[in-house]
């Protein structure tokens, strides 16, 4: 390109519109869990709140703050952990159902058993001994 | 016959009056587009997943505020570039480009790159290198040059809409994406 030219008469400018043409798969499950997580942060019918007991009262924590708190703590523990990403959170019949992808070669069994022990751990330090369950299920294994 | 698809418009003035099937029909359709933009903004696949799930999460708590004032699919490219920009500053500082490039968002894109290699081998092995090359390029530029490279060159908005998305008159984006062309070309040089 000559000094002051425009970039897009740029002959090598066709492999920016290359790369516009080229096909970005989605991956898949990504809708599926896309829709879990919005119906996590949505939720179905209006669950009973936790309770948890406090000096001089009770703190009431409603099912779609918890929903919040989870993924916002298993995204944290996650990128500690390294190699684990949280794709979905959703409360179904009164447990933390957390939906993960896990990085080829890491140990996926172990990874996840890590990732729930310490999710477990971080929402009972936040909500106490009322902290639901939680499960954590590997949905896809990515290579990188 | 069946009837006639639903408009965005209309979808998201019935999920914003609580109709659920409404929000999860507007997920199905512009999910694949979202995680395109993910993917190009950030580099990574796993990133760009993580930035579609907070996107369409905020994009629901969002329902009350949208005015209607640009089109859905403008909101929805807002939501998920301010998404994509979160993660990518709150990104390690000790990730490096190439650890990003070789992720598996590098996985994803040669997998779509593949659906057409075996009409022309030769030709797929140019292009691969190049868009190769450019995602390199853009990745290796700093966000407020890759967002509207990424929405302008690889997207295909309008100028309008790119202004729109990141919120900035339609002077100065074209004297932002003027530098940011001229830097990506300079990349690219520096490569080949």
């Amino acid at each position: 390109m000559s000094a002051g030219g425009d970039p897009l008469d740029d002959p090598q400018w066709e492999w920016v519109r290359a790369t516009a043409r080229a096909p970005v798969p989605t991956p898949p499950g990504l809708i599926e869990r896309v829709l879990r997580s919005v119906h996590g942060v949505r939720g179905g019918l209006p669950a009973e709140p936790l309770e948890i007991a406090q000096e001089g009262g009770r703190l009431r924590v409603g099912e779609r703050a918890v929903v919040l708190l989870t993924r916002r703590l298993g995204a944290d523990l996650a990128a500690r952990i390294g190699g684990l990403h949280v794709s979905a959170v959703a409360f179904e019949a009164g447990v933390l159902e957390v939906v993960v992808t896990v990085e080829y070669g890491l140990g996926a069994d172990t990874a996840a058993e890590t990732l729930r022990i310490r999710l477990q751990a971080a929402l009972r330090a936040e909500l106490g001994p009322a902290a639901p369950a939680v499960n954590v299920h590997i949905a896809d294994v990515y290579r990188n | 016959m069946s009837a006639p698809p639903s408009t965005d418009a209309a979808l998201l003035a019935r999920a914003a009056e609580g109709e659920a099937a409404a929000f999860d029909h507007l997920v199905r359709r512009h999910t694949p587009r979202m995680y395109r933009v993910a993917l190009r903004i950030t580099g990574s696949a796993a990133e760009a997943e993580d930035v579609v799930q907070d996107a369409w999460i905020a994009a629901w708590r969002g329902l009350p505020d949208f005015r209607g004032d640009s089109a859905v699919s403008t909101w929805l490219y807002r939501v998920v570039t301010n998404a994509a920009l979160g993660h990518v500053r709150r990104r390690r500082p000790t990730v490096s480009l190439d650890e990003a490039l070789a992720g598996p968002g590098r996985a994803r894109l040669d997998a779509g790159l593949l659906a057409d290699a075996h009409a022309d081998p030769e030709g797929h092995v140019v292009r691969t290198e190049q868009v190769e090359a450019v995602l390199w390029a853009i990745a290796s530029l700093d966000v407020t040059q890759r967002v509207p490279l990424v929405l302008r060159e690889l997207e295909g908005l309008s100028y309008e809409e790119v202004a729109e998305v990141l919120e900035v008159n339609v002077a100065a984006l074209r004297s932002r994406l003027h530098r940011a062309r001229v830097a990506l070309l300079a990349k690219l040089k520096e490569r080949s």
